[in-house]
């Protein structure tokens, strides 16, 4: 009797589970079959960690589309960090090319390439559009003897190799250094491997570097903590800190910046890629984004098709004349590690001679 | 601060994260950051306040959480929990999880409720303590936690460092963490950032556990039993007044710093406890000591973690840089001048510490009979479901198949690690700390111009070294007085 009610029992769940497997099929298939794109939601592969700053870049874009049902489905962030932003960004190029794959990465990508950290480069992806530029500050800790990049590159010049920069070896923060030592013929700075906004700002502070760069929305944030900024590396003042004198002002002939860049992966059909530069410029032109932006202190500029390829080519031209210095001869620390554990396995098979 | 958090809803949203928390901390594969990670878009579009309740509330949870995992079925749900295994484990296996539970949850509370005193009365001089440690300190202080392996668990002095050099030279492959060359790749791009590790840390103690069990000789597999009390006696806490407070210490101090967090933090104390000890020979074997060791000091970590993230915006882990993130989709501007323009977030995130950290306790406690029976499940359910769930964690992770291969390789060298006894845990502390050595050591070389002066000439650097040095010793005439 009981087994009989079981038996009434399952066949209705099996009913119910095969009826909602059914209309999943069916979603999956009819979906498809209206041939318009998106099909499904976008995903926006972005290289670094949730939190950093490419992270909330991405998200502040993502709110904006959904606030303004500029797509029919949701946009969905993929963080994929990791080895410099290059297992994300090859990750998306070896994505299918259909669209729905697409990737955020600023300057990293051609300077990672130039370092040497890839073997690809803006040349194996589709560009989409350019959505903001963040100038480049040059700060020191507040109580530096330094008070102007004057002083401070004329010192570089009469000692080089001495002044610690404090950088991430390879990324495009350690290019606005090696900008800013082209800038000064003769000036050499020593660069260290530091890390992100955050860490260069506890090694400046805590003094075991002498300067370093921030991108301008790290330097407002950080600039309570006693730090000095002595110049940014734009072509004019930035409106946010009109005081702020530019490198070039102080007789270095220094221009970088950090710029965000969208790319799809090599092949994504052209209409696609049309859709996608739409997209972008409609949610560039929402007010969350340009508010955002102004919060980050980011020039709201945008660029799609011949003036974006051409910004794409000139960028990743000048690094051209960028001679890397092989940075201190370090310990082969890996062999270092094989000898210690020889040592160690020797003392664990004397060891279980003895017992 | 009273005023946040006398809103049911607050409460609720602590309740919330905290208990999503322990879930993702006590299933190995999940872990804390990939919860708040998932959970950040969501608090969008939450008030700031609201949304970091959340938030620090999961990351009290998944610290915590570790404890049930790491207790019932000696596989750590995040690397905190490492040291736990190796007391937590046998003291269930003999028949008393519950009281195993009780210590690891009350030491828990404890630990946090002293970090979340220095995060509210001291997070300055802290934050500006913890920028005085450079690359050379930093490194100093990793190759102390190294020496420190050698006591680990109940194996020997030489296995303990094998274990430990082995981890370490597990984490050399990919790329070089100062200059970014790669090394040890094989040519694969996908090793160009070494083993990750999540696979690591799943596949050598679960997968090797389960590894274990099954290959176990004639069906003597371990079975955890018993379903004692979880309620600890206060005469019990008042015996263990002065280890809650050096690990608690310890644990905070060692959280403040940028990227050694919570391993070392466990680490640290668990071997200051075993030295303190009056039956140092317990541990490895169920010493309620060392439970409660690793356990304050690990949550401790927490607290001191968001020291330099409110002081300074600067994060002290991982889920703090998530954490930094948030405040900046909220519009917050983190940094020195958070305090004067946004008490409010501030006050929450100090206030979640301390309410996450009493919640934490009160559902461990209440549910220790429950989560418990657990290891009353029987292998053959329990094991494919974990085993699912490594799977599945891997994979997630970042959506790779190699990390699952990975996850499965390291389960059969943990497994044959057990079987040649040789400690997992420091091989996973090993393998957690390298990278942070390396890293530090090399950028203070290349700040020196190639000198390694500093690191004798920095009288914290030299402390540092000298300690480890005299551990290495110290710990060879004790054991040359123990061979008979």
């Amino acid at each position: 009797m009981s087994e009989m009610m079981l038996n009434a029992f399952s066949s209705k769940i099996r009913f119910v589970i095969r009826y909602a497997l059914g209309c999943w099929a069916s979603l999956l298939l009819g979906l498809p079959a209206m041939g318009k794109f998106p099909e499904k939601p976008i995903t926006v592969i972005v290289p670094f960690a949730a939190g950093g700053g490419s992270d909330v870049f991405v998200r502040i874009f993502q709110q904006a589309i959904r606030d303004n049902n500029l797509s029919p489905h949701p946009i969905v962030v993929k963080n994929l960090s990791g080895a410099g932003g290059t297992i994300g960004s090859r990750t998306a190029r070896e994505a299918e090319p259909d669209g729905h794959t697409i990737l955020c990465l600023h300057d990293g990508i051609y300077t990672a390439q130039h370092y040497g950290n890839a073997d690809w480069g803006p040349s194996d992806f589709e560009p989409l559009a350019a959505t903001g530029r963040s100038g480049v500050v040059i700060a020191v800790s507040g109580n530096s003897p330094f008070n102007s990049l004057g002083e401070l590159m004329e010192e570089a010049v009469k000692s080089p190799y001495e002044l610690v920069f404090g950088t991430n070896l390879g990324a495009p923060n350690h290019y606005s250094a090696l900008f800013l030592q082209k800038g000064k013929p003769g000036a050499k700075f020593r660069f260290t491997q530091t890390g992100g906004g955050a860490k260069r700002l506890a090694q400046l502070k805590g003094g075991h570097i002498d300067l370093t760069g921030f991108s301008i929305a790290e330097y407002e944030q950080f600039k309570a903590a006693g730090i000095k900024a002595l110049a940014v590396l734009s072509e004019e003042r930035e409106s946010s800190f009109p005081n702020l004198p530019t490198a070039k002002e102080q007789g270095v002939d220094s221009v970088h910046g950090i710029m965000q860049f969208w790319w799809a992966p090599k092949g994504t059909p052209p209409e696609r890629l049309a859709y996608l530069e739409n997209l972008l410029r409609e949610t560039m032109a929402t007010k969350t984004v340009q508010e955002r932006l102004r919060n980050l202190h980011m020039d709201p500029v945008f660029e799609v098709g011949a003036p974006l390829r051409e910004t794409i080519s000139r960028r990743s031209a000048n690094l051209r004349g960028i001679v890397i210095e092989k940075p201190t001869p370090l310990p082969p620390v890996e062999w270092i590690v094989v000898g210690v554990v020889v040592v160690c396995l020797v003392l664990v098979i004397k060891e279980g001679r003895k017992v | 601060m009273i005023e946040l958090f006398s809103d049911p809803s607050i409460l609720g949203l602590v309740l919330i994260g905290t208990i999503l928390g322990i879930t993702v901390g006590a299933v190995p594969g999940l872990t804390g950051t990939m919860l708040i990670a998932l959970s950040l878009p969501l608090t969008f579009s939450m008030e700031p306040a609201a949304g970091l309740v959340l938030l620090v509330a999961m990351y009290v949870g998944a610290v915590s959480g570790g404890l049930i995992s790491a207790t019932l079925l000696r596989m750590p749900g995040t690397p905190a929990a490492v040291m736990t295994t190796l007391d937590g484990y046998p003291m269930a296996i003999s028949g008393r999880p519950g009281r195993a539970l009780g210590l690891g949850a009350g030491a828990s509370l404890f630990g946090g409720l002293i970090s979340w005193l220095a995060l509210w009365q001291l997070s300055e001089p802290m934050a500006d303590w913890s920028t005085k440690l450079g690359p050379f300190e930093l490194f100093s202080l990793v190759v102390l936690a190294l020496a420190l392996l050698a006591g680990v668990g109940d194996s020997t002095r030489a296995r303990g460092l094998l274990a430990g050099s082995l981890g370490v030279l597990v984490a050399m492959p990919g790329m070089h963490p100062a200059t970014g060359e790669l090394r040890w790749t094989l040519g694969m791009t996908s090793m160009n950032e070494g083993f990750r590790l999540i696979p690591v840390l799943i596949g050598m103690f679960a997968i090797g556990k389960i590894l274990e069990d099954i290959t176990g000789k004639g069906g003597t597999v371990e079975k955890v039993a018993g379903n004692d009390s979880a309620w600890i006696p206060l005469g019990t806490w008042q015996k263990q007044l002065a280890n809650l407070f050096r690990s608690s210490g310890i644990g905070t101090l060692i959280g403040v710093l940028p990227g050694v967090g919570a391993n070392i933090g466990s680490l640290a104390a668990y071997m200051a406890a075993k030295r303190a000890s009056s039956k140092p020979e317990d541990f490895g074997k169920g010493s309620e000591d060392g439970i409660v060791a690793s356990e304050s000091a690990n949550n401790a970590t927490v607290g001191g973690a968001l020291i330099p993230l409110i002081a300074l915006g600067v994060p002290g882990s991982v889920i703090g840089a998530v954490l930094l993130g948030a405040l900046i989709v909220h519009g917050l501007q983190p940094g020195p001048l958070l305090f004067r323009q946004n008490p409010d977030a501030v006050h929450a995130i100090i206030g979640t510490v301390l309410v996450a950290n009493l919640m934490m306790y009160l559902i461990m406690v209440g549910c220790a009979r429950w989560i418990a029976k657990l290891s009353f499940v029987p292998k053959k359910i329990l094991f494919p479901l974990v085993a699912s769930c490594c799977i599945w964690g891997a994979y997630a992770l970042n959506g790779l198949w190699f990390d699952v291969v990975i996850m499965l390789l390291f389960g059969l060298l943990g497994w044959r690690m057990e079987r040649a006894k040789l400690p997992l845990a420091a091989f996973v502390i090993g393998f957690v700390l390298a990278p942070v050595a390396e890293e530090n050591l090399c950028a203070g070389l290349m700040a020196s111009g190639g000198s390694y002066l500093p690191l004798l000439s920095r009288p914290i650097s030299l402390c540092f070294l000298l300690a480890a040095l005299f551990l290495l010793l110290w710990k060879k005439k004790g054991s040359a007085k123990k061979t008979y």
